[in-house]
């Protein structure tokens, strides 16, 4: 291995790679041309802006050359799909588009597997793995001296743009038929509120829809600095969020509801936020000061209240916890579609008895509510449950995982030790506690160890090693419940703030399976979401050139190494799943989605 | 489906046993065919461990393959020597490694269900390669502690226990042995000695030796860890290279036999 380092371009930078380039198809490739910018300054909501209001180091004119690009679909192409995950908005230049909510088929929408290396390459790569770590192909890098493809004269030209914009004030919520009319924005809720698409889309024609592409993080930028953009996308989002939560609950998803209901239902729900949406800052400061956690969150619901309504999580975690001596214990927590108050609210309506709340409520965090007052509660969602289940006979399921989390408590509670270790529940408040106050309740493929069972072997080390090209993409440490440890492994969170400012959208969810997931060719090495990351679970490494004998690359400026961030991407490029997961002999270890907790209940409790 | 591959064994084997219309000969020669392929599948588990992504089953589906299948070998093995002690020198050979592959399985089979939890129920969960770096850092520690009491106090006590016995103590692992046994004696010792010399220090040093008394207790446990990890490391180093010598003498069991029995008549 030789040790003399090499320049090989530039330091990466934001924009090295504008949006009209990041494709991985190479026809679809294009910059931002002239007449294209002049053209969308021409159209609202561009010409509305106001481009002095820009900072200097951000123009409007960068912003829009480099963090949009043009797409053009034929009438029928889907645009979004439902269920995908996405990291940027659209809006509509030329055409209609069609949003369609329900009824489409996964196969129609034409889901597949992600681009998964053929068996023969995984193979192959276990035998041509670099010796030296972190080796790149440099040559794929935009700024590698090779290329010229990135001449900067050709992309930042419009200063005096006009200004002021108004988007279209119809949402494509309200529009008739579904139908998104030219000049509409959509897409936004996905991008910033980083959750599933909630509709797919289509173009709708007639001929060609040309529609502007805008990355979260020019969405963020435009946003900042332009009032009218701001208010509009709020407005959009309260009005589509509150839609899309109500879909996201298996209650509300089960119950027969008429226009009539639904039509109370939107208007009399209220939409709240509770914590702080860059959670993370707020919470890395806090265990830095050892403070205890449980007291900082904000209550949403107290116990011994009376239930002003049925709760529906929108975004984010709750933590549910219940006085005990002179503190509060925590058994349990909801995420998502989950609900909070059902109980009590069945009861008081079923009994002249009243209960109050049971559980205190706080926010883990940030968490977006969806409020349905009592009265609503008892005129639309009680009866529809009445005429869905007409014997009372409630399927947990649909109840929202409110019921199971009380059954787990209840069972926890009684559990306790009963002086034989294996018997002993591990899944009671200890863990729930523990789970909650490290923010682990964030993960969808949580690594968990049993380390009763665990002997060390690494296999599981050597196994993700192998297929990163020898570089392991965890730590097997981290910290430790009784003989249970989360190992430094990405979560792929459900609210993953590693991808709050990422200035080139290099960190992204995986389209189908929604893996958080870095381009290597995009990242600058900017440590964003290194820093941003509670858990510590992304690693900036110093990257080797392979085609200079594994040198480590530098900037020839500033004389610095190169630097990608790097962490697990749950092997979505290889088949069958986690190679940790698969390789471990003992049957050890895990990916745990923690918003399924029975199976996390069952998985420690073995 | 391990527990019927075994059952499908023992019947195929049955017949043999009690000799029911086939000669001896095709029992050997038959159970010591069956013996070598359940010796290359068990092998074949090495393998698969370095083929991590092809989709070959989990790997904890293969040590329960592993298992069962070894002791179905196990029988086969009493079958094919009519659980005898062969008389050749090369047949001695095999058995002997064969019983000892066996016996190292065993083993092997004893300590991954035994040390983890030992592990997991002592000192702090650490990385065994890692585990010299911690040695050193407690190392400089205790030697700062010894200067710092040596320049604050005019008493040599934790000076002269340091030359004593922790100079040895964190010099690398000690009582690798004895915490195979989980024997604690003689860290106990060791602190036993400082706490009884607690009574002729100063406040100053008092404190200092409090900080001592939990670097042992640390380095202990540190000690602890490498030699459970290490044992369930060196284990198999035994048992994989075993394996191949097996492998070889198999084959050259077989040929020997081919050339000498059946080439001859």
């Amino acid at each position: 291995m030789v040790e003399v380092n090499t320049p090989v371009g530039d330091k990466p930078k934001r924009w090295d790679l504008p949006f009209g380039m990041d494709f991985t198809n190479e026809a679809e490739r294009r910059e931002m041309s002239f007449s294209d910018l002049n053209d969308l300054f021409a159209k609202e909501p561009f010409s509305e802006m106001d481009a002095s209001r820009f900072p200097d180091s951000l123009p409007l004119a960068s912003i829009v050359a480099n963090d949009t690009r043009i797409r053009l679909y034929r009438e029928g192409d889907a645009i979004v799909r439902q269920g995908d995950y996405g990291n940027s908005a659209f809006l509509i230049l030329d055409g209609d588009c069609r949003a369609i909510i329900e009824g489409l088929d996964p196969a129609q929408l034409g889901r597949q597997a992600g681009h998964s290396k053929s068996l023969l390459k995984s193979v192959k790569g276990l035998f041509t793995n670099a010796l030296a770590p972190e080796v790149r192909d440099s040559r794929l890098y935009p700024q590698h001296r090779d290329k010229a493809v990135f001449d900067p004269s050709g992309t930042v030209f419009v200063q005096d743009v006009p200004n002021i914009l108004e988007l279209s004030p119809e949402s494509y919520s309200e529009a008739r038929h579904n139908i998104i009319p030219e000049g509409s924005l959509f897409g936004e809720l996905a991008a910033l509120g980083r959750v599933q698409r909630s509709v797919t889309v289509v173009a709708a024609g007639p001929g060609t829809t040309r529609l502007l592409e805008i990355r979260w993080q020019g969405l963020r930028d435009l946003m900042k600095y332009d009032n009218g953009l701001r208010d509009h996308i709020n407005e959009l989002f309260r009005q589509n969020g509150l839609k899309g939560a109500f879909r996201m609950s298996p209650l509300i998803q089960a119950i027969d509801l008429d226009e009539d209901q639904w039509d109370q239902l939107l208007a009399e729900a209220e939409f709240e936020t509770f914590g702080s949406y860059d959670w993370h800052g707020t919470y890395q400061q806090l265990r830095k000061r050892d403070e205890d956690l449980l007291t900082q969150e904000p209550v949403v619901q107290e116990e011994g209240q009376y239930p002003n309504g049925l709760l529906i999580i929108r975004a984010g975690f709750a933590r549910m916890s219940r006085r005990h001596g002179a503190g509060e214990y925590t058994f349990g927590y909801l995420g998502i579609g989950d609900v909070h108050g059902l109980q009590e609210l069945m009861h008081n309506v079923s009994t002249d008895d009243h209960s109050p709340i049971q559980t205190t409520l706080r926010a883990a965090g940030y968490t977006d509510i969806v409020r349905v007052p009592t009265r609503t509660f008892e005129q639309v969602i009680y009866p529809a449950m009445m005429k869905t289940w007409p014997d009372g006979n409630f399927p947990e399921k649909f109840l929202g995982e409110t019921m199971e989390r009380h059954k787990t408590a209840m069972s926890t509670r009684r559990a306790s030790w009963r002086g034989d270790r294996r018997k002993r529940e591990f899944s009671g408040a200890p863990m729930m506690e523990f789970l909650a106050e490290n923010r682990y309740i964030n993960g969808t493929a949580t690594m968990l160890i049993d380390l009763d069972r665990c002997t060390r072997c690494d296999d599981c080390v050597r196994a993700c090693a192998s297929g990163h090209n020898n570089n392991p993409r965890f730590i097997r440490h981290g910290k430790i419940h009784d003989h249970h440890m989360i190992a430094n492994a990405c979560m792929h969170c459900a609210d993953p703030v590693c991808m709050i400012g990422c200035p080139t959208g290099a960190i992204h969810r995986s389209e189908g399976g929604g893996e958080v997931v870095i381009n290597d060719v995009t990242c600058i090495g900017c440590g964003t979401c290194a820093n941003s990351c509670p858990y510590e679970n992304i690693r900036l490494v110093n990257v080797r050139d392979q085609s200079q004998d594994d040198a480590l690359m530098v900037d020839p400026v500033k004389g610095k190494a190169i630097v990608k961030a790097t962490k697990c991407d749950l092997c979505v490029d290889h088949h069958g799943g986690p190679a940790c997961a698969r390789a471990c002999p003992h049957d050890a270890l895990t990916r745990a989605d923690m918003d399924d907790l029975l199976d996390l209940s069952e998985w420690l409790n073995r | 489906m391990s527990i019927a591959a075994l059952a499908l064994v023992l019947l195929i084997l049955t017949p043999y046993a009690i000799g029911y219309r086939i000669a001896f000969s095709d029992v050997v020669v038959t159970s010591g065919w069956l013996l070598f392929a359940v010796v290359v599948f068990l092998s074949s588990y090495n393998l698969r461990k370095k083929l991590t992504y092809p989709p070959l089953l989990k790997s904890s589906t293969w040590l329960q393959m592993h298992i069962y299948l070894g002791i179905a070998a196990m029988v086969i093995f009493l079958f094919h020597t009519s659980g005898k002690v062969p008389t050749g020198h090369l047949d001695i050979a095999l058995y002997a490694l064969f019983t000892l592959m066996v016996a190292s399985g065993l083993f092997g089979f004893y300590l991954t269900r035994t040390i983890p939890t030992t592990l997991s129920s002592r000192g702090n969960e650490v990385i065994f390669e890692r585990i010299p770096l911690f040695r050193r850092q407690i190392k400089d520690r205790v030697e700062q502690i010894i200067l710092q009491s040596i320049e604050q106090s005019a008493s040599s006590i934790l000076a002269e226990f340091y030359e004593s016995y922790l100079m040895y103590f964190l010099a690398g692992p000690r009582n690798v042995l004895l915490h195979l046994v989980r024997s604690e004696r003689t860290s106990y010792r060791l602190r036993h000695e400082l706490r009884e010399s607690d009574r002729y220090l100063d406040e100053q040093d008092k404190v200092l030796a409090a900080e001592l008394d939990d670097l042992i207790k640390l380095k202990d446990d540190l000690d602890f860890h490498y030699a459970r990890q290490g044992l369930l490391k060196l284990w198999l180093f035994f048992h994989i290279p075993m394996t191949l010598v097996l492998l070889m003498f198999l084959v050259a069991h077989i040929v020997l036999i081919y050339a000498f029995t059946y080439g001859g008549s």
